[in-house]
């Protein structure tokens, strides 16, 4: 099988050429073709995508997002040819379960269908028409957000469809997008650019979907040159050295690897609601078997419930048990498998030294629970299925235990009542937590989300006032003035 | 079995290969360590892996290197220890130790094998070594392994060449010069990465050395953060323009601090070469989630069974990707932390900062 990935707008007479990244997954290979671009060639597409953005700021707002649902809902109608294709090779590129990726892309799609995406921008603009025209001010004068020409992606990681978070940010407030994927998921973002250009042929030279290899200073100079605005995922590494390279007068949005979790309280800890509780909590781990940036690498328990914290872990290991055989775990290389097994066997050699620990593990190593009682130091996982449960008393031991890990946090699942919601969190916010959800849903942002404690679309424009003095000032100058 | 029983028994088994059945003496040295090591115990355990249950070498449960960090792995009281090896370990510098209660069996491994795949049964050849003296490093197996090359198969005109100062260059030139003109045999032995500075130098200075037929080397180790990075196939040719000894007389050896059993190849003529060891180590490639072989020819992690290891544990679980071939396996290097695939932080990223901070 074989696909080309990436979308370049209408370029004449180029010849392009292509690199093949081989992917294998449950013995079938794919061959996906992305676009090598020359420099000249990245150099040249950057500047007809800055030409053309003029074409996307004559679109209303809603207009867009309009187009942006019907791109949505070609990808939502599981006939579509796109969804097909969608569905055929992410599991083959990304290793993911055809079931996940099956069910996490229609929640995930869910989130960007029209009335999702103006709540998203009333969520960060309270009158969307200020990407329009520009508005009155309670204050007096008139302000409009304005986007960039050009908005450059650099996006990593393997969860599908992470892409488009920026992707759609940048396009509903108006400006062009060159977007980098990362070789593990290169398909994705192209696929929804060249649906784009369908629905909407006017905008088919707003954008283009690329890729060259990550710190390829050749071509990101002449990138971070071309967009006005940068919004780039990756680790705290290659984020620095991203940061180094971006001249002062652009605007970097960086998004590092985080580190989230869950809190149980001892409410959701009665007979019956301890096994739909462990369920939910199972799901977010084995989502994208923990590879999200909002996905838990430790759970905490409180104790005091009728289940206790360490039965609370067994109950876990069952759903994880069960859970294996609907939606096994992603095939792992020898260095992660081997990763894995060294930091189960750490674990299972500590044992005689931390009395209270136990550990419940898969023998095929396709998962493992560490139950750890409140004197255990919390080390973020090693992912793939391997969750940290530690019992706790009060939400103290839990701040505790993060308060190391402060820059990297982001979502705290929870199952606790409305009191401790609130208590918590208040807590949580002071120690850097930027989201808090219920279990169950912690791979699936709301639209609208703060993502790590930002603003979607409110950072990728600038405000530009009209100050009220500038009409007292204009008004005897018209040519009616009395 | 006692102690004194269990090294007998070895011993006899180093030097005789028939004495004893490589199974057999496996299961009696795992249930040794399974009731004098707690920590081993609890970990057996764990993995439902008891004398009881174990018939088979291969079921004998791995020990990862990591352990010999974080508990001490021994069968004695680790103060009783004639000596403790020490690995090199970086991360916020806690070290494995590996304890010996007495270094008889330590010694007739290595002096029994090194006899056989270095010397070739030759008695003995004039050295020169690239490494510190036993006295000045007694914590490191290397050490006490170059100490025992020298001591039972050195001339009595070998030398150290290397102190803590680093290389005595003056005094190397003048062993090679005088091994090149004397026309008798001069084997060079120490850490390959002691080798890279060498031939810096000798790159550096363009000084060529044609040392006598018969000549070899020996390099073991990598060159992880003491001297630059070199391709394999680059370091054997640069040994053979610079001191003029064959890449078939250039023998690499690998151990481990955690093993009291080292592998050798036959020569760097072809890379990666094929390793091998004695009849008393055994070693097996395999997938390490399920623990199964690898099927053959196919990459996995290594996991030697080293009946020498007998207070510790005899089984390790190494972090060392390989494959195996008809007469032994491939090193291929580390198996190196996981790549990220997503963009949570997994623990292998986090370690990595914590290391650059520390």
């Amino acid at each position: 099988m074989e696909i080309t990935a990436g979308y370049l707008p209408e370029m004449n007479n180029e010849t392009i050429e292509y690199r093949e990244i081989i992917y294998s997954y449950n013995g079938l290979t794919a061959k996906v073709k992305v676009p090598q671009l020359s420099p000249q060639q990245l150099s040249k597409i950057m500047s007809i995508v800055k030409a053309n953005a003029h074409i996307l700021k004559s679109f209303s707002v809603s207009e867009l997002v309009a187009i942006i649902d019907q791109a949505i809902h070609i990808l939502l109608d599981r006939q579509s040819k796109q969804r097909r294709l969608a569905e055929t090779w992410l599991p083959i590129i990304t290793g993911y379960d055809q079931e996940i990726i099956r069910t996490g892309l229609t929640t995930f799609l869910q989130r960007f269908r029209k009335h999702e995406l103006q709540r998203f921008l009333v969520e960060d603009f309270g009158n969307p028409q200020l990407l329009d025209d520009f508005q009155p001010l309670v204050k007096g004068g008139y302000s409009k957000a304005v986007g960039a020409d050009v908005t450059g992606h650099i996006w990593a990681g393997n969860v599908p469809g992470l892409p488009l978070w920026s992707f759609i940010s940048a396009l509903l407030v108006k400006s062009g997008s060159v977007g980098k994927t990362a070789s593990e998921e290169p398909l994705f973002a192209g696929l929804f650019a060249d649906i784009l250009a369908e629905v909407e042929p006017k905008i088919k030279n707003c954008f283009a979907i690329v890729t060259w290899k990550g710190g390829d200073e050749e071509r990101e100079a002449l990138f971070f040159e071309g967009c006005e605005t940068i919004i780039a995922y990756g680790s705290d590494q290659s984020l620095a050295s991203i940061k180094q390279r971006v001249p002062v007068t652009s605007k970097l949005i960086s998004h590092g690897h985080k580190i989230s979790f869950s809190i149980i309280g001892k409410e959701s800890l009665h007979m019956q609601k301890a096994v739909e509780t462990s369920h939910l909590a199972a799901l977010d781990l084995i989502r994208y078997d923990q590879q999200g940036c909002y996905s838990p690498q430790a759970i905490f328990v409180q104790k005091g419930g009728l289940i206790t914290p360490g039965e609370f872990a067994k109950y876990l290991a069952h759903e994880l048990s069960a859970l294996e055989i609907r939606f096994p775990r992603r095939e792992l290389s020898i260095e992660e498998s081997a990763s894995f097994i060294r930091n189960q066997q750490r674990e299972e050699m500590s044992l005689f030294a931390e009395e209270n620990k136990e550990i419940i593990s898969d023998e095929n190593g396709r998962w493992i629970v560490i139950y750890k009682d409140h004197s255990s130091e919390f080390l973020p996982s090693v992912l793939n299925r391997s969750i940290q449960v530690f019992a706790f008393d009060e939400i103290d031991e839990v701040l505790e235990k993060i308060k190391h890990y402060k820059k990297w946090l982001q979502t705290a699942g929870m199952s606790t009542s409305p009191e401790n919601v609130f208590l918590w969190s208040q807590k949580l916010s002071l120690h850097g937590v930027t989201r808090m959800t219920g279990i169950g849903r912690m791979t699936s942002p709301e639209a609208g989300w703060h993502q790590d404690g930002g603003f979607s679309l409110a950072d990728l424009v600038k405000m530009t006032d009209i100050e009220a003095s500038t009409l007292e000032l204009a008004e005897p100058l018209s040519a009616y003035s009395n | 079995m006692t102690q004194k029983e269990l090294i007998a028994s070895i011993q006899q088994f180093i030097h005789d290969e028939h004495s004893h059945d490589f199974n057999e003496l496996a299961l009696q040295l795992f249930r040794y360590q399974f009731e004098h090591n707690l920590p081993f115990q609890r970990f057996s355990k764990q993995k439902r892996k008891t004398p009881r249950n174990v018939k088979n070498w291969r079921d004998i449960p791995s020990v990862p290197i990591q352990a010999f960090k974080d508990v001490p792995l021994s069968c004695i009281s680790t103060e009783q220890a004639e000596a403790t090896f020490m690995t090199s370990g970086t991360t916020k510098h806690i070290k494995g130790k590996h304890y010996h209660p007495t270094l008889t069996v330590f010694d007739s491994s290595m002096i029994t094998n090194f006899k056989k795949r270095f010397m070739k049964e030759q008695k003995a050849i004039k050295m020169g070594i690239l490494f510190p003296d036993h006295e000045e490093m007694p914590n490191s197996s290397l050490a006490r392994y170059l100490f025992l090359a020298k001591a039972f198969f050195g001339t009595p005109e070998s030398k150290y060449t290397l102190s803590g100062n680093g290389i005595n260059f003056e005094l190397l030139l003048e062993e090679l010069k005088t091994a090149q003109q004397s026309g008798e045999a001069y084997a060079l032995l120490g850490a390959s990465f002691s080798f890279v500075h060498l031939i810096d130098y000798l790159q550096e200075k363009q000084l060529y050395f044609k040392l006598p037929k018969g000549s070899r080397i020996l390099d073991t180790g990598g060159y992880k953060n003491q001297s630059r990075h070199v391709e394999t196939g680059e370091f054997y040719t640069a040994l053979k323009t610079h001191l003029g000894i064959e890449k078939s007389d250039c023998i690499n050896m690998y151990g481990m601090t955690e093993l009291s059993t080292q592998f050798y190849d036959d020569g760097n003529e072809e890379i990666p070469s094929v390793k091998s060891g004695p009849h008393w180590i055994r070693t097996r490639v395999i997938n390490p989630l399920t623990g199964l072989d690898m099927p053959f020819g196919e990459n996995g992690v290594l996991v030697h069974y080293d009946l020498a290891n007998f207070n510790s544990a005899l089984s390790i679980l190494t972090e060392d990707l390989g494959v195996e071939t008809d007469k032994g396996f491939q090193l291929l290097g580390r198996v190196q932390g996981s790549e990220q695939k997503g963009c949570s932080l997994a623990v292998d990223e986090f370690l990595r900062y914590a290391k650059e901070e520390s």
